[in-house]
């Protein structure tokens, strides 16, 4: 994919619009290099194959066999989610909003969560977010993130499942052994009662 | 010491064949065969066979 050439916003006529802490910003990582959209530029097909992904995996049966199975887990730790995807950078360029493993040792993002933060609201109010490089705090990166964990709702995100009571989760199964003991019924009092009504019966059942 | 003389009769268990888990305890001879009878399960709404179960299923 070719990269993209970062918009300026259409309601700022030129970078000199912005507060002088974004055209700092923006003189120190010039958007053409660092932003978001630039730097990101396999995100599109990862994305497709993260969907096809999904598409295929079906999702399990909140159901388990019995009482006494365990239910599954859900998303593993370091399990791989659209959210982590779009913070992938290339690893030439440093991203300013990220930690960076550099000479084998970890480096600190040189923009703090915070710092982040206000630059990421100055931008949005500027409507130049596009400009910035890829951070936790970009709208994009929350979205994601909000739809993967749900509404705060254990269970309600992307690929999770709520856990249910035990009664709720054996219910596909016990209701299935209810009904097939059912079609056999009458077979079976046939049987009971041409065996004397239980004079000759040999399979009690056990407690 | 001679033991304590057992009762002449046994509280038993019916359960309900229908796999509903619901079952009727009656009181019958500890000599008499098994019970087993068609009754009301009220869980199905139906009249199912009811058979008896003990301790490790041990019947006569």
């Amino acid at each position: 994919m070719p990269p993209m050439k970062p918009v300026l916003p259409k309601d700022a006529k030129s970078v000199t619009d912005l507060p002088l802490r974004l055209r700092n910003f923006l003189a120190r990582y010039p958007p053409e290099i660092h932003s978001a959209a630039v730097r990101r530029p396999d995100f599109s097909k990862l994305s497709a194959e993260l969907s096809e992904e999904k598409a295929s995996g079906e999702v399990p049966s909140p159901y388990t066999p019995d009482r006494d199975a365990k239910g599954s887990a859900g998303l593993e730790k370091g399990a791989w989610t659209p959210s982590k995807a779009l913070l992938i950078t290339t690893t030439e360029l440093r991203n300013p909003f990220l930690p960076n493993k550099r000479y084998g040792k970890w480096e600190a993002p040189r923009y703090g969560l915070r710092q982040q933060a206000d630059l990421m609201k100055l931008a949005i109010k500027y409507g130049a977010e596009g400009l910035l490089p890829p951070s936790q705090k970009s709208t994009e990166y929350k979205e994601t993130r909000r739809a993967e964990r749900g509404l705060a709702i254990k269970g309600t995100g992307v690929g999770q499942k709520v856990k249910g009571h035990k009664w709720e989760r054996t219910m596909e199964s016990r209701l299935e052994e209810r009904r097939k003991a059912m079609e056999g019924m009458p077979e079976l009092v046939r049987l009971w009662k041409q065996r004397g009504h239980g004079r000759g019966w040999k399979q009690w059942p056990k407690r | 010491m001679a033991k304590k003389a057992k009762s002449r009769t046994i509280a038993v268990r019916l359960i309900s064949m229908a796999m509903t888990g619901y079952y009727r305890t009656m009181i019958r001879p500890r000599v008499h065969r098994p019970l087993s009878m068609m009754k009301y399960d009220p869980v199905i709404k139906k009249q199912v066979l009811f058979l008896e179960a003990t301790k490790g299923g041990k019947n006569k």
